[in-house]
């Protein structure tokens, strides 16, 4: 009861200390008219009711507790109310002289005698430090869009660090933020680019906040686990890497140090300054050097989540041969460029190849137009002017195939070439890939010219038309020797281009009013598809070479459960010449079990083995 | 241990070598086993037989031991299943390996060495090569094929 009255008279003298200033009819203190004001006499009673209380030595014994709860209230008012939200301004030093004018002056005027004044200066330390919670609490709560607006949010992230150096709420700030980051990113629902994003943000903001980059680590553990379980991470980060135009990666990439990776052994030296010299906070993990926490750099921590370069090195040329091979005409300058500065973060030896690729598409513009300059040497035309690309088929990832057979009149052509070919380079050939290649054509149709830039199997099955303007698919099929399904596809660009029509099913003729414009009509990429085989007939083609091993384990041990053929694996296939990377149990029960189907496996009471 | 023992690739049944291949006996490295089957002409066309090998620690220096663990009438296998074969003993050399010893073996399958027999009734009767069969394929049923089925 004592307590409540008390609050209520402090709380009530509070309200009017704090808004005394502001102009309005009524007076904020008393809620009276402005003109008959009482404060002043509410003021005057306070004032001796503390005055007599204090001579009366129970000032403190009376109040303390209201005074303190009060002042604890409205400081966390008011950090809500002036901080929340903005994290551009640094608030720290605006908060203290708040805290210092105001909250002090009205404790200054309760506690007037002079005694009091030692535990006023006392109770100021309290006072700072509840206020430096205080406000870490609320930052904390906003650590997230923190984190996601740096740099921006630069200021609030320093305040946070002064207010971490004189809180204890380290631990706190690390489960939250971690907690944060799990709700609001590690779900289905959030785009790649958008989880390396906030990644990248958090990584350059808790270097900030905690340079020995322990909260990182430990704040980043979940996202780096989850990152590593999606599909399309080393894609999202390579091309964010190589993406035209200013990005961080971009930036960091540029400023090319050498590629820091976690298992690099440090020596225990610290080449800093002794007297600078700090220990690694309790919380760190004692098993990783501080100096592999300070020192990496944003695509370190980024190849780190992966903890292999290969991995990355063979994403950047899978994207690189797309880039060549669909566009027929990228940048080398560029790519030159990029890889260059590849090359400093990863390593000469891992870029290899991808040099070996644009070493090829120079060499292939040079070649060409030897070729073309010796046949005008000669008086020789070709049929259809050719201009290759002469990949060295060692240093190229598999490419998809695709069975089709060339009319004629351009197969001619392709053997011409070769033939050059082959005389310039002695004992070397080309082995053609029609199917990637591309081809100006122009189509001329009841006196209407068309202008079209398709792949050579689109060509060829126009071409047919040519000489017939009636086709069956089957009949087709079996003279470009290609499958049903996949002529059927490409036809679907020339009924679209309105050239042909499916006049009844299964029969394609040529379209008699052609109301196409003469303009030239650039292929859409079908299908948007790769040149590369799919990742999918990748894998499965690995783990074909698990197969014979697998064969050679069953037939000379007749039956084996799975974990058995699988720890074997492990124990004699992996680490061979074509180790093509750890196999799942799962993977190769699923492998096993299309084994099964295709009935070259048998699965008889837990134990596979081979059919008799 | 060299590396080729260690690489089954070697007696890959997808690499050439038809009808032989040799796998390690569970964990152990030093005890495989391997398979042969007869020689496509002779009279062991279609038969099948398994074989262990264990690797001595000096190998490739020493040969290792190379034992039929089917029984295998045969004129150079005694009923142990010991073979009688000179590159297995003192013509051994540290350059074969797996594949070879299995090579070897299934050639000495269908060309005997009929004047160092250790199973002198197979030696005996290997002149007449359509009674050699019969009674091998009679064999045949009644070691191996009886136990493969219990």
């Amino acid at each position: 009861m004592q307590f409540v009255t008390c609050y209520v008279f402090y709380s009530f003298i509070f309200c009017y200390f704090f808004t005394g200033e502001e102009k309005s009819p009524l007076c904020e203190g008393c809620t009276i008219d402005i003109d008959d004001c009482t404060c002043q006499d509410i003021i005057d009673t306070f004032h001796s009711v503390n005055r007599q209380l204090d001579e009366m030595g129970i000032l403190e014994r009376l109040s303390g507790a209201a005074v303190t709860s009060i002042v604890h209230n409205q400081i966390q008012r008011y950090i809500n109310t002036t901080c929340k939200g903005n994290f551009e301004t640094s608030y720290i030093d605006h908060l203290e002289k708040w805290l210092d004018t105001k909250v002090l002056g009205w404790l200054n005027s309760i506690y007037a005698g002079e005694k009091n004044q030692c535990s006023i200066s006392a109770f100021r330390g309290r006072l700072l430090h509840f206020l430096f919670e205080t406000y870490a609490h609320a930052r904390i709560e906003q650590l997230f869009a923190i984190v996601i607006d740096y740099p921006e949010s630069e200021p609030a992230i320093l305040d946070l660090k002064t207010c971490l150096e004189k809180t204890n709420l380290r631990a706190l700030l690390m489960t939250s933020l971690r907690k944060e980051l799990e709700d609001r990113l590690l779900h289905p629902g959030v785009n790649t680019t958008d989880i390396l994003l906030a990644y990248i943000s958090a990584i350059r903001s808790l270097r900030v906040l905690d340079p020995a980059g322990v909260i990182l680590e430990i704040v980043s553990e979940p996202v780096r686990k989850y990152l590593r379980s999606r599909e399309d991470t080393v894609r999202c980060i390579v091309l964010c890497l190589t993406e035209e135009g200013s990005n961080e990666l971009l930036d960091e990439l540029i400023k090319g140090q050498p590629l820091i990776l976690e298992d690099d052994t440090c020596s225990d030296q610290e080449e800093g300054d002794w007297e600078t010299w700090m220990p690694d906070p309790v919380d760190a993990d004692p098993s990783s050097t501080s100096k592999s926490r300070r020192g990496s750099d944003i695509i370190s921590m980024l190849v780190n989540i992966y903890g292999s370069k290969e991995l990355f090195v063979n994403e950047y040329r899978t994207l690189l041969t797309d880039r060549i091979l669909s566009q027929f005409n990228c940048d080398m300058e560029r790519e030159l460029r990029y890889l260059e500065m590849l090359k400093l973060r990863f390593g000469e030896s891992q870029l290899h190849y991808c040099e070996v690729m644009l070493k090829d598409i120079a060499d292939s513009k040079r070649i060409n137009s030897r070729i073309v300059q010796e046949m005008d040497n000669a008086g020789q035309k070709m049929d259809i002017d050719i201009n290759a690309l002469i990949l060295s088929a060692q240093f190229w990832p598999s490419f998809r195939e695709e069975k089709i057979t060339l009319p004629t009149e351009m197969q001619k052509s392709l053997e011409e070439y070769t033939k050059k070919f082959e005389a310039l380079k002695g004992n070397r050939t080309l082995n053609w890939k029609p199917h990637l290649g591309m081809m100006k054509i122009e189509v001329e149709h009841k006196g209407t010219m068309l202008n079209f830039s398709v792949s050579p199997v689109h060509a060829a099955i126009i071409m047919k038309f040519q000489t017939q303007s009636r086709w069956d698919v089957e009949e087709l099929s079996g003279v470009l020797q290609m499958s049903v399904s996949a002529l059927r596809r490409k036809i679907t660009y020339w009924q679209s281009q309105g050239l042909l029509k499916e006049e009844v099913p299964d029969t394609f003729v040529l379209v008699d009013e052609v109301k196409g414009q003469g303009h030239e009509v650039v292929m859409a990429e079908d299908e948007s598809e790769s040149a590369m085989t799919s990742a999918y007939q990748q894998r499965e083609e690995e783990l074909q070479v698990f197969w014979t091993y697998i064969v050679a384990m069953l037939t000379n041990l007749e039956s084996l459960p799975l974990d058995r053929i699988h720890t074997m694996l492990r124990m004699f296939a992996v680490q061979g010449p074509s180790s093509s990377g750890e196999v799942s149990q799962q993977e190769l029960k699923g492998f096993l079990d299309r084994q099964i189907k295709d009935q070259k496996l048998v699965y008889v009471s837990g134990v596979y083995r081979l059919p008799k | 241990m060299a590396s080729q023992n260690q690489d089954p690739t070697a007696v890959n049944p997808a690499c050439g070598d038809p009808g032989i291949s040799a796998f390690p006996d569970g964990d152990n490295l030093f005890r495989w086993i391997g398979t042969i089957q007869g020689g496509q002409g002779t009279v062991y066309e279609g038969l099948k037989y398994k074989m262990v090998f264990e690797f001595p620690s000096g190998y490739p220096y020493q040969a290792p031991t190379v034992k039929f663990d089917s029984p295998c009438y045969h004129p150079n296998v005694d009923s142990h299943g010991n073979i009688c074969l000179d590159i297995l003993k003192e013509k051994w050399s540290a350059l074969y390996d797996v594949r070879t010893v299995l090579l070897s073996v299934q050639s000495l399958l269908g060309e005997p060495n009929i004047d160092s027999p250790l199973n002198t009734h197979a030696a005996g009767l290997w002149q007449n090569q359509t009674l050699y069969k019969k009674h091998l394929l009679e064999k045949y049923e009644k070691d191996v094929r009886s136990k493969q089925s219990t």
